[in-house]
């Protein structure tokens, strides 16, 4: 078959030479059956696969570190991006328009950025599902996607930031954005003290992935975010 | 009645819904008011719930779970589906012991092989022979 490099059709061995499963599960082999049926259909070609899955894999949060640390520095910059988020993002290097485009299927063409203050906290969730601006961040963290996060962010915001190590002193107001799949929203954290005369690259390394959804703020000395992780089977190669 | 105590009382209505084998569910004649709507409640309307404090994981992703949402997508960019039939049918609108039970791109790759059947560009003995013929393919030699 010609689209035997696909990655994870496991035709090719290569990449699975020492797989740690044995067996391969029940959803792996429905994932192969679709796809391969799909293109075997001329549904779409191996070719419009390995160009999304590209896309897919050069997505992630160093974009929107960017974007807030260009933001802090620059006050021309944060108004556009508050006029016209997904137009301030070609600036930083992204089209939301990539990789079809027209965006991606998923992803409606629509950025909002929340502008924190000294007194405001804004928090992101998707409660119906997992919108998540994939973008300007990558693909979604696997608690953002679980029902604990979504059932009780709403109604329990102040416990489930201080769950996320983030006690908020009560004088601060926490609003909390419910995405959804015509608005997308990410956080513009207030810039933190200590941090005067860095660098736009510098500041960027403290604008992790978890300040932008707002349920971490960025410190100096702060540059990654730190959570138990479940371990894959046959992770993604890359 | 106070529309707290409203919501309390729908909520925990829709926490008692899964149904139970141990429940006889024959003749069901009618459902009161509260009941149906607890039943019409769709199962991915989450937020609100309650739920118990838990530990907020990273997951490493999965070779076939990149791949199903890239398969997703692309079926979308080809105009084989949309992005609102596929999130707000195909991948949610499943009933309460799909919904919780299955791993978050299991849903999508169900989604993706249901719809491939439904609109007939796959037939489902295609769908059952391929599954086996990709089976047979990964058996231990």
């Amino acid at each position: 078959m010609s689209h035997t490099h696909n990655p994870g059709d496991g035709g090719a061995g290569e990449r699975h030479a020492a797989p740690m499963v044995e067996e391969i599960t029940d959803f792996e082999v429905l994932e192969i059956a679709v796809r391969e049926l799909a293109i075997e259909h001329g549904l779409f070609t191996a070719e419009d696969h390995r160009r999304f899955t590209e896309w897919a894999e050069s997505v992630g949060p160093a974009a929107g570190s960017r974007l807030v640390a260009k933001a802090w520095i620059d006050p021309a910059f944060k108004a556009r991006v508050m006029e016209d988020a997904v137009k301030a993002c070609k600036e930083i290097g992204i089209d939301w328009a990539e990789p079809t485009g027209f965006g991606t299927p998923s992803d409606y063409m629509n950025l909002r950025v929340l502008e924190d203050t000294p007194t405001l906290h804004h928090v992101i969730v998707c409660t119906l599902c997992s919108c998540y601006p994939r973008p300007l961040l990558g693909m979604s963290p696997e608690w953002y996607r679980t029902t604990n996060y979504r059932r009780r962010l709403v109604r329990w915001p102040r416990e489930v930031l201080a769950e996320f190590g983030l006690v908020l002193p009560p004088e601060v107001e926490i609003r909390v954005e419910d995405s959804n799949q015509k608005c997308r929203f990410m956080v513009l954290p207030v810039r933190p003290e200590g941090t005067e005369n860095w660098t736009e690259k510098r500041l960027a390394e403290i604008v992790t992935r978890d300040c932008m959804i707002g349920v971490a703020l960025p410190r100096p000395g702060r540059t990654a975010d730190v959570h138990p992780v479940q371990k894959a089977g046959r992770p993604v190669q890359r | 009645m106070s529309a707290r105590r409203d919501l309390r009382q729908q909520q925990e209505l829709i926490g008692a819904i899964q149904p139970a084998l141990h429940v006889s569910q024959n003749w069901n004649y009618a459902v009161d008011g509260a009941l149906y709507k607890a039943y019409m409640h769709p199962p991915h309307d989450v937020g609100g719930q309650f739920d118990a404090p838990g530990v907020y994981e990273e997951k490493e992703e999965e070779q076939w779970e990149l791949n199903t949402y890239v398969t997703c997508e692309v079926l979308g960019w080809r105009g084989v589906w949309n992005s609102e039939e596929r999130r707000r049918r195909a991948d949610n609108d499943l009933g309460y012991s799909l919904y919780l039970g299955i791993p978050y791109y299991g849903r999508w790759i169900l989604a993706a092989a249901r719809m491939l059947v439904d609109k007939n560009h796959i037939s489902l003995a295609e769908l059952i022979e391929k599954v086996a013929e990709v089976k047979s393919r990964h058996a231990k030699k």
